[in-house]
C-alpha cells in the first residue's frame, strides 16, 4: 500500500522588539547569563505583567504578510506547566482569541493555509554542566516575544514543509516582524505529521517533532518519521500519539513523552492583562508602513525584464535585493545590474563569507560601476578587479580606475602604434592569420593587450587590429 | 491624657492633625504605637514582623518634614500593612513557611505611595497563609485572636490587620480582599473596612492569591480614616495593566453629605436562614436608622446569590493553583532538603511549603480547570460570574447602595473552623459578590451580640462611587455608638 504524508507546521518567530513583551528588558539575543531580567520577567512574587504594543504591531504585521485576518480583539491566557526554564510555571500565550486567523501562503504547488498566529513569550535557558552534575537556569530569553503560526494539515510533503517553513521565514523578514535566523532559534518549526493510504480521507494518528531550527534537519525529521510511521502501519502496529525530539546527529526522532504523561496546561484567561482591542484605523496605519513584499517584488522584477531564476537570487536575501532597487534608481538599467550582481558580486561576497546585510559599497557606487562597465569606461575585466578592490579596500569606482590606470583610452594612435610593433614582431602569426587561421587573432589580441595595458578599449583594440590585419 | 493613653481611642485623622499641630512628634507616636503594639502582640498575634528600627528612622524623617511645614496627610502616622503586600528590605511571608524567608527587592506600589507621604511603616500584620481564609488560623505564624475575645477568631485572610487596628496596636491598617478578607475579619473585630473598586488600587506588589478578584483594602477606626488612607493609594498604576484612575480625586469629597434622598437596597437573599437571628436584628435596625436619616429604604434581588460562593471558590482557587505555581523552591519559596530529580525537589519543597488549606485549594483549582472538568466548573463559575455582575448592575439601575450583613454571625471561637470547613466556606456569601462584580463596599460595624462581640453590616454600591459609599457609613458611624475592645 502506498501512504501520504499529512503535515502541519507550528512556528515560533522572535519578534524584533526592542524590549521583552511583559517588561522593559532588552530583547537581545545572549547576554551574560541573568542580566537581562527583572522581577516581572523573573516572575518575582508580587510583579506583574504589562504588555508592549510593540510586539502587538510586528504581530499584526506577520499577519498582513502572511495573508491573515487581524482580530479587533484577543486576549491573553495562561499556559500552566512547571519547567525549571519558567519561572512564573505558566507561560503567557494566546489561547482562545489569537490576535491573526485565516491566513495563507503560496508555494510553487499549492497554497497552504494558516490557522492563526497568536503572541507568546519566550522560556528561559538550561544549561547542564555534566561535570559538576549541575543544571543551570538562564532568564535572559524569558518573556522575549515570540508569535506561534499554526498551519492547517495542508503540507503533504518534506519539500512542500521546507518551501512553505522558507517562504514564511522569507516574509518576516521582509516584513522586519523577524529576523529568521533558524541557526540562533529566532525561527523554529515544531512538526505534526501523520501518514495514512493514499486517497484516505481519515486522517492517521499524528505525533510532534519539537523545535527543528534547519530547513534541511525539517526535511531530514519529515522523511524519517514518514517512513517510521509507514512501517509501523505496514506490520500493523498503531503510531502512538507523542511528542518526539529530532536527533540530527543521528538522524533519528526519540520519544520526549507519551500521552499518558501529556500535559493538562489548564489554560485559562490571564486575569493580569487587559484584552487587546486594534481598531481598523489602527490597522490600516500598520498596514501602510508594510515595505513591498517578497511576492510583489518578484512581479515586479519580471516586468523589470529579469529571468524568474535571476529574481528569485535577489529577492531571497531582502538586504541584496533592496541593494539592487537602489542600485537600479541610480542606473536604470535592471538587467545589467542584476547580472553584475549575481554574476560578480554574489561571488565576491561568497568568497568574504559577507552577507548583504554588512555590504561596505553603496549602491550608487556599484550603480555607477555597472555603467562604466556598460558605457566602456572600463573593461569588463577592469570592471571585476574594482569590484574586488571596492569590497575590499573601499573607495569609488572612478578613483579606483583612475589610480589603477583602468579608464579605457580612446586614443588610436597609441594602438596603431602598438600594433605596428606587435605584427613586425610576430611574421609567422601574421602569415598564419592571412592564410585563414582565425585562431591565431586571439593571441594577437592577447599580445596588444598586454602592450597596453588595462586603459586598452578591447573595441578599438580590435578594430585597429582588423585593419591592419586586413590591410 | 497622655500619649499612651491617646493611642487607644485616636483615630488617624486626629493623629494627622495633631502631628501638624505639633502636640507630639512623629517618633514619640511611633514609639508609643511600638512600644504598645508589641505588647498586646503577645495576646493578638497581630504582627508577624515589626519595623522598629525603620520605623523610627521614617519617623525622624516625618518629623522634619513636619518641621519645614511639608507635611502631607500620612506624614508622620504610622501604618501596619498586610504581610502579603511587598515592603522592600522587610520581609514579606504571605504567613507561609513558604515565603518565611522572603524580602522582597521592591515595593508594592501601595507601599511606595505611603512611602512618599512619609507615612511610618509600623510592621507586617498577620493574616492566613496566601489570604487563603477567613480565620487567620491558617498562618505559619499562629492564629490571629480576636481583641474582643482572645478565644475567638480574628476573622480572615486580613485579621491581622483587623485585630491590629480594633486592639489600637496601629491606627489604621492595609489589608487584602479577595473575597471578604477585608471586611469580614473588620466585622468580627468591630472596626471599618473598605474594600474598594477592583482596579482602583494597583496590585503591583501585592502578592497575587486571585488576580481577578483581588483587591487592596483599607482598615480602620472610622469610615473617614479608610477613605483618607484609600486617598494616598488609590489611583492608576502605570505598573499594573489591571489599574484604572478613579474618577474622584477625593475619597472624602461627599464625606458630610449623609443619606438623604438615598434609595438603599436590602436584596432579600442576604437575609435568609444562615443569618443568625442576632445579625439580622442588627442589620434591620441599621435600615431604620438609615431610614430616620432621610433614606429610603427598598427590597431587592440578586436571585444568583446562592451560586456565588461556588462560583467565587472555583474562579479564586483556579487563579490561586496557577498563581502559587512559581513556589516550587527552585526559584522562590521553600526548598525541601529531600529529592534527586526536578520532580521530587519541587513535589517535597511544595508539599512541605505550604500549609492544608492552601494545598486544596491548588488541588481545587487545577481540577476546576483541568481538561474533562474545565466547562463542568471553571467555566460555569466565569458564566455565573457575568449573571451576577448583570444582576448587581439592574440593582444599580434603581438603588443607590445596597445594605447586607458582612458575615452570617458573629467571630467564633478559635478551631471551630476545621471541623466545619464547608460551613466556613459559606459563610462568605455575604462578601464574596462585591469581588465577583468588582464593586467597592465598606463594612462597619452596627451591633454586638448577646457575649459582646460586634457584628457588622455592608455598604456596597456601583463602581466607583466610594465617595457616597464612605459617606453613607461615616452617617451610620456618627449615630452608633462603638464599644471598644478592652484589651
Amino acid at each position: 500500500m502506498s501512504y501520504e504524508t499529512v503535515i502541519g507546521l507550528e512556528i515560533h518567530a522572535e519578534l524584533l522588539t526592542l524590549t521583552k513583551v511583559f517588561c522593559g528588558c532588552s530583547a537581545d539575543f545572549g547576554g551574560e547569563e541573568n542580566t537581562r531580567v527583572c522581577p516581572r520577567c523573573s516572575g518575582m512574587p508580587g510583579s506583574l505583567p504589562l504588555f508592549g504594543r510593540g510586539a502587538a504591531e510586528l504581530a499584526i504585521k506577520a499577519g498582513l504578510a502572511l495573508n491573515c485576518k487581524i482580530n479587533n480583539f484577543s486576549a491573553f491566557d495562561r499556559k500552566n506547566y512547571f519547567y525549571p526554564d519558567l519561572p512564573k510555571a505558566y507561560q503567557i500565550t494566546q489561547f482562545n482569541y489569537p490576535i491573526c486567523t485565516d491566513g495563507f501562503v503560496d508555494i510553487c504547488t499549492k497554497k497552504i493555509r494558516i490557522n492563526r498566529i497568536h503572541i507568546e513569550e519566550d522560556a528561559g535557558k538550561l544549561i547542564h554542566d555534566d561535570e559538576l552534575g549541575l543544571s543551570l537556569a538562564d532568564y535572559n530569553r524569558c518573556g522575549i516575544p515570540l508569535i506561534e503560526i499554526v498551519t492547517e494539515p495542508d503540507i503533504r510533503s518534506a519539500e512542500e514543509a521546507k518551501q512553505f517553513t522558507a517562504a514564511v521565514a522569507l516574509a518576516l523578514k521582509y516584513a522586519g516582524v523577524c529576523d529568521a535566523k533558524m541557526e540562533q532559534g529566532s525561527l523554529r518549526c515544531d512538526v505534526n505529521i501523520s501518514v495514512m493510504p493514499k486517497g484516505s480521507k481519515v486522517f492517521g494518528t499524528r505525533t510532534e517533532i519539537k523545535n527543528l531550527n534547519s530547513l534541511r534537519s525539517i526535511g531530514r525529521a519529515i522523511e524519517y518519521e514518514y517512513s517510521r510511521q509507514t512501517e509501523l502501519c505496514e506490520r500493523g502496529e498503531r503510531v502512538i500519539q507523542q511528542t518526539l525530539h529530532w536527533n540530527d546527529a543521528l538522524g533519528v526522532t526519540k520519544a520526549l513523552r507519551s500521552k499518558e504523561e501529556a500535559h493538562d496546561y489548564r489554560y485559562f484567561p490571564e486575569p493580569d492583562i487587559p484584552p487587546l482591542f486594534i481598531t481598523d484605523e489602527e490597522i490600516k496605519a500598520i498596514k501602510n508602513t508594510m515595505p513591498e513584499m517578497p511576492k510583489e517584488k518578484k512581479e515586479r522584477y519580471l516586468k523589470m525584464g529579469l529571468t524568474p531564476a535571476d529574481a528569485d537570487l535577489l529577492i531571497f536575501d531582502k538586504a541584496l535585493a533592496d541593494f539592487y532597487d537602489e542600485a537600479v534608481k541610480c542606473y536604470n538599467n535592471p538587467k545589467s545590474v542584476a547580472s553584475m550582481i549575481i554574476v560578480e558580486l554574489l561571488r565576491r561576497m561568497n568568497d568574504l563569507s559577507l552577507p548583504a546585510a554588512e555590504l561596505k559599497i553603496t549602491p550608487s557606487d556599484f550603480a555607477e560601476l555597472c555603467k562604466m562597465a556598460d558605457d566602456g569606461t572600463v573593461s569588463r575585466g577592469a570592471a571585476k578587479d574594482i569590484l574586488k578592490q571596492m569590497l575590499e579596500v573601499g573607495g569609488s569606482p572612478m578613483e579606483i580606475a583612475e589610480k589603477g590606470g583602468m579608464l579605457m583610452s580612446n586614443d588610436t594612435s597609441a594602438v596603431e602604434a602598438a600594433a605596428d610593433e606587435i605584427l613586425a614582431a610576430n611574421p609567422k602569426a601574421v602569415e598564419e592569420y592571412k592564410a585563414g587561421s582565425a585562431k591565431v587573432f586571439g593571441f594577437l589580441m592577447g599580445q596588444m593587450c598586454r602592450s597596453l595595458g588595462r586603459s586598452a578599449n578591447p573595441a578599438i583594440v580590435k578594430k585597429v587590429l582588423e585593419e591592419k590585419l586586413n590591410s | 491624657m497622655s500619649l499612651k493613653e491617646l493611642i487607644k481611642t485616636a483615630t488617624l485623622k486626629e493623629l494627622s492633625n495633631r502631628l501638624k499641630n505639633k502636640d507630639f512628634s512623629s517618633v514619640e507616636l511611633t514609639a508609643a504605637y511600638l512600644e504598645r503594639a508589641k505588647e498586646l502582640n503577645q495576646k493578638t498575634n497581630a504582627f508577624i514582623t515589626f519595623n522598629e528600627a525603620e520605623a523610627l528612622k521614617e519617623a525622624k524623617k516625618a518629623d522634619e518634614q513636619i518641621a519645614k511645614g511639608e507635611a502631607q496627610t500620612l506624614t508622620g502616622t504610622p501604618i501596619a500593612v498586610k504581610d502579603n503586600i511587598s515592603t522592600k528590605n522587610l520581609k514579606t511571608t504571605c504567613a507561609s513557611k513558604m515565603l518565611e524567608n522572603n524580602t522582597p527587592i521592591f515595593d508594592a506600589t501601595v507601599v511606595l505611595k505611603l512611602k512618599e507621604q512619609s507615612a511610618v511603616i509600623l510592621g507586617k500584620t498577620n493574616m492566613d497563609e496566601f489570604a487563603m481564609g477567613s480565620t487567620s488560623e491558617t498562618s505559619y505564624f499562629g492564629a490571629v485572636r480576636n481583641p474582643y475575645d482572645l478565644s475567638a477568631v480574628s476573622g480572615g485572610s486580613s485579621g491581622g490587620s483587623a485585630a491590629a487596628v480594633a486592639a489600637a496596636q496601629c491606627p489604621a491598617a492595609l489589608g487584602s480582599d479577595t473575597g471578604g478578607s477585608v471586611r469580614q475579619p473588620a466585622a468580627f473585630c468591630g472596626i471599618t473596612g473598605l474594600k474598594p473598586t477592583y482596579s482602583a488600587v494597583s496590585r503591583y506588589g501585592l502578592i497575587a492569591f486571585a488576580s481577578s478578584l483581588d483587591q487592596i483594602g483599607t482598615m480602620a477606626k472610622t469610615a473617614e480614616d479608610c477613605g483618607i488612607l484609600l486617598n494616598a493609594i488609590m489611583g492608576k498604576d502605570n505598573l499594573d495593566a489591571t489599574s484604572a484612575a478613579t474618577p474622584f480625586s477625593d475619597s472624602l469629597s461627599e464625606i458630610n453629605r449623609g443619606v438623604k434622598g438615598l434609595k438603599i437596597g436590602l436584596p432579600k437573599e442576604f437575609f435568609g436562614d444562615a443569618i443568625s437571628e442576632e445579625v439580622k436584628v442588627a442589620v434591620f435596625k441599621a435600615a431604620e436608622t438609615y431610614k430616620n436619616m432621610g433614606a429610603e429604604i427598598v427590597e431587592v434581588s440578586l436571585p444568583d446569590l446562592k451560586y456565588a460562593v461556588a462560583a467565587y471558590y472555583l474562579i479564586s482557587s483556579a487563579e490561586a493553583a496557577s498563581n502559587l505555581s512559581r513556589f516550587d523552591g527552585i526559584k522562590y519559596g521553600h526548598r525541601s532538603e529531600i529529592g534527586e530529580t526536578y520532580e521530587e525537589v519541587i513535589k517535597n519543597s511544595r508539599s512541605e511549603g505550604f500549609g492544608k488549606e492552601v494545598k486544596r485549594r491548588i488541588m481545587l483549582g487545577n481540577y476546576a480547570l483541568s481538561s474533562g472538568y474545565y466547562d463542568a466548573y471553571y467555566n460555569k463559575a466565569v458564566k455565573i460570574r457575568q449573571k451576577l455582575r448583570f444582576e448587581m448592575d439592574e440593582i444599580f439601575k434603581s438603588c443607590d447602595l445596597i445594605l447586607t450583613p458582612t458575615t452570617p454571625t458573629t467571630a467564633y471561637k478559635l478551631g471551630a473552623g476545621d471541623k466545619t470547613l464547608t460551613k466556613i466556606y459559606s459563610a462568605d456569601i455575604c462578601t464574596v459578590t462585591a469581588n465577583i462584580a468588582g464593586l467597592p463596599a465598606i463594612s462597619t460595624p452596627c451591633g454586638y451580640d448577646a457575649a459582646g462581640l460586634p457584628i457588622g453590616m455592608s455598604l456596597v454600591s456601583k463602581a466607583f462611587a466610594e465617595p457616597s459609599l464612605i459617606a453613607a457609613a461615616n452617617a451610620f458611624e456618627k449615630q452608633f455608638e462603638r464599644r471598644g475592645a478592652v484589651l
